[in-house]
């Protein structure tokens, strides 16, 4: 690649994509349906942020991989999670992540979080309007202007909703949204949300036979983070580990009854 | 008809390049040195928004003196290729000696075929890690590249700043050090820079893949103290 110049009228601007497309670096979208795909990533808002946990597990014909990252830091403070094919999902994760930088870059000031919500719905319409291969995200984040952490869903033709308690995506949607319903106060600690968002992954794991729980064989826990003033954190995988073995003993002692108290 | 005068290629190479170096001399001066343990760069800059350093990728910075708008399209032209360049291949092959040759070749082209040469001098900064050395390089308004191996100085009043930082930096210095010298290098013996007139920016490893940072003035003050 040369040194990519343009004239005023032809100026891409500070958006990655546009320069991408002009300058050919992205490729045609594919119409292949060889994917390894479906999901359950849930986000949680809290009193002091967000918290988002996901499974580990990419499933096509077979378990494809069992520990896959659904989860990834877009910026500092900001957080994307993805459902549906895992091929175009982590393409999906790799473009925001850079055009998000490279907007910051450019105009030397970050992408507000709602502007990096909206950046994304024409990208999400364009892959899934022209691929057969569907990407759902998840985008939360720490709105450092308004001090609070926010939580942005998608429709599959890239409808942008702003959701003010939870939001989950993927195949174990209907078990981790029940979970979360149920389970769901405002104003909730960020141990609280935590352990719910967990319990609703361990539910989905537990019906969807496409998401993975938590494996102790191989010590493969799902994807636990938050999103604070502090920014994008990760837990730890002893943390993960710990939540997990909770919630899963209490389910023995129980038979397997999830029933009566949310346990 | 109109007449055409013969004009020797000498005397049209004179006539740029002294229209060039009357456009970049009008500005100010920067400086960027190699400190212990990174790079750092001066502007004087009465300035708070439009930079004239600024950072291209996760080790990479670029600093121009001369016309506001020109060197703004190089900088931009450069953040495209190298966010271009990490996209295709990866982050580690982007290379601040490819991006200089680029800068180089076109600032050559305009000098030589442009309507008019390009009024700016600009410096790529690469900080070095296990696979990359620590490089400045100048490019001057005809396309010159020059790999400095300590510190340069870009503007109109180059040689005289660079002499006077020359006595100041013995080695590699602090942080500290390197930019109370630059500052002074800058400022001469008859003039005082207000900390609000300088843009400092510094590449460094902090523990993150991107290692450029632009100290606030509060963190310029406790450096000059």
């Amino acid at each position: 690649m040369g040194l990519p110049l343009f004239d005023a009228q032809s100026d891409p601007g500070p958006s990655f994509v546009r320069f991408a497309e002009m300058t050919g670096l992205t490729l045609p979208p594919s119409t292949s349906d060889l994917s390894a795909h479906a999901t359950t990533v849930v986000a949680v808002r809290f009193a002091e942020g967000v918290v988002m946990v996901a499974d580990r597990q990419a499933t096509s014909y077979y378990v494809a991989n069992r520990d896959v990252r659904k989860i990834e830091a877009a910026d500092r403070f900001t957080a994307l999670a993805i459902s549906g094919s895992a091929a175009r999902g982590l393409e999906f994760i790799r473009l925001a992540q850079l055009s998000f930088e490279h907007y910051e870059k450019m105009t030397d000031s970050s992408l507000s979080l709602e502007g990096k919500a909206n950046y994304l719905s024409p990208l999400i319409q364009r892959n899934n309007l022209t691929t057969t291969l569907v990407v759902l995200p998840l985008l939360a984040g720490w709105d450092l202007a308004h001090q609070t952490g926010r939580i942005f869903e998608y429709d599959g033709a890239g409808g942008c909703y702003e959701r003010q308690d939870f939001s989950v995506i993927g195949s174990g949607s209907p078990f981790a949204d029940s979970t979360l319903r149920l389970g769901f106060r405002t104003g909730m600690s960020r141990d609280e949300a935590l352990a719910l968002a967990a319990l609703a992954i361990y539910e989905a794991a537990d019906n969807d036979p496409s998401t993975g729980g938590p494996d102790f064989v191989r010590s493969i826990f799902p994807m636990m983070v938050t999103l604070t003033s502090d920014g994008f954190r990760e837990l730890e995988h002893a943390t993960a580990a710990e939540t997990f073995r909770l919630i899963n003993d209490r389910r023995a002692e129980s038979g397997g009854v999830a029933g009566g108290a949310l346990r | 008809m109109s007449n055409y005068f013969y004009v020797a290629p000498e005397q049209l190479i004179k006539d740029r390049a002294e229209f060039a170096q009357k456009g970049i001399a009008r500005g100010r001066s920067i400086v960027a040195a190699i400190y212990d343990v990174g790079v750092l760069m001066v502007a004087e800059n009465p300035s708070a928004s439009l930079y004239k350093i600024s950072e291209i990728y996760d080790r990479i910075a670029f600093a121009g003196v001369g016309k506001y708008n020109e060197f703004d399209r190089l900088r931009e032209a450069g953040i495209r290729w190298a966010d271009g360049t990490g996209y295709t291949y990866s982050r580690e092959d982007v290379d601040a000696r490819a991006l200089a040759n680029f800068y180089a070749h076109h600032l050559g082209d305009m000098f030589t075929e442009g309507q008019k040469p390009l009024e700016v001098e600009i410096m790529v900064a690469q900080l070095g890690n296990k696979f990359r050395p620590t490089k400045l390089y100048r490019i001057a308004y005809e396309g010159t590249i020059s790999d400095e191996a300590d510190f340069a100085v870009l503007g109109g009043d180059a040689e005289t700043i660079k002499g006077r930082f020359a006595d100041l930096e013995v080695g590699h210095l602090s942080l500290s050090q390197t930019l109370k010298n630059a500052v002074s290098a800058l400022a001469g013996p008859d003039r005082h820079l207000p900390v609000e007139d300088l843009e400092v920016g510094v590449l460094e490893d902090q523990g993150d893949r991107r290692t450029f940072s632009r100290l606030s003035d509060e963190q310029i003050a406790l450096l000059l103290t």
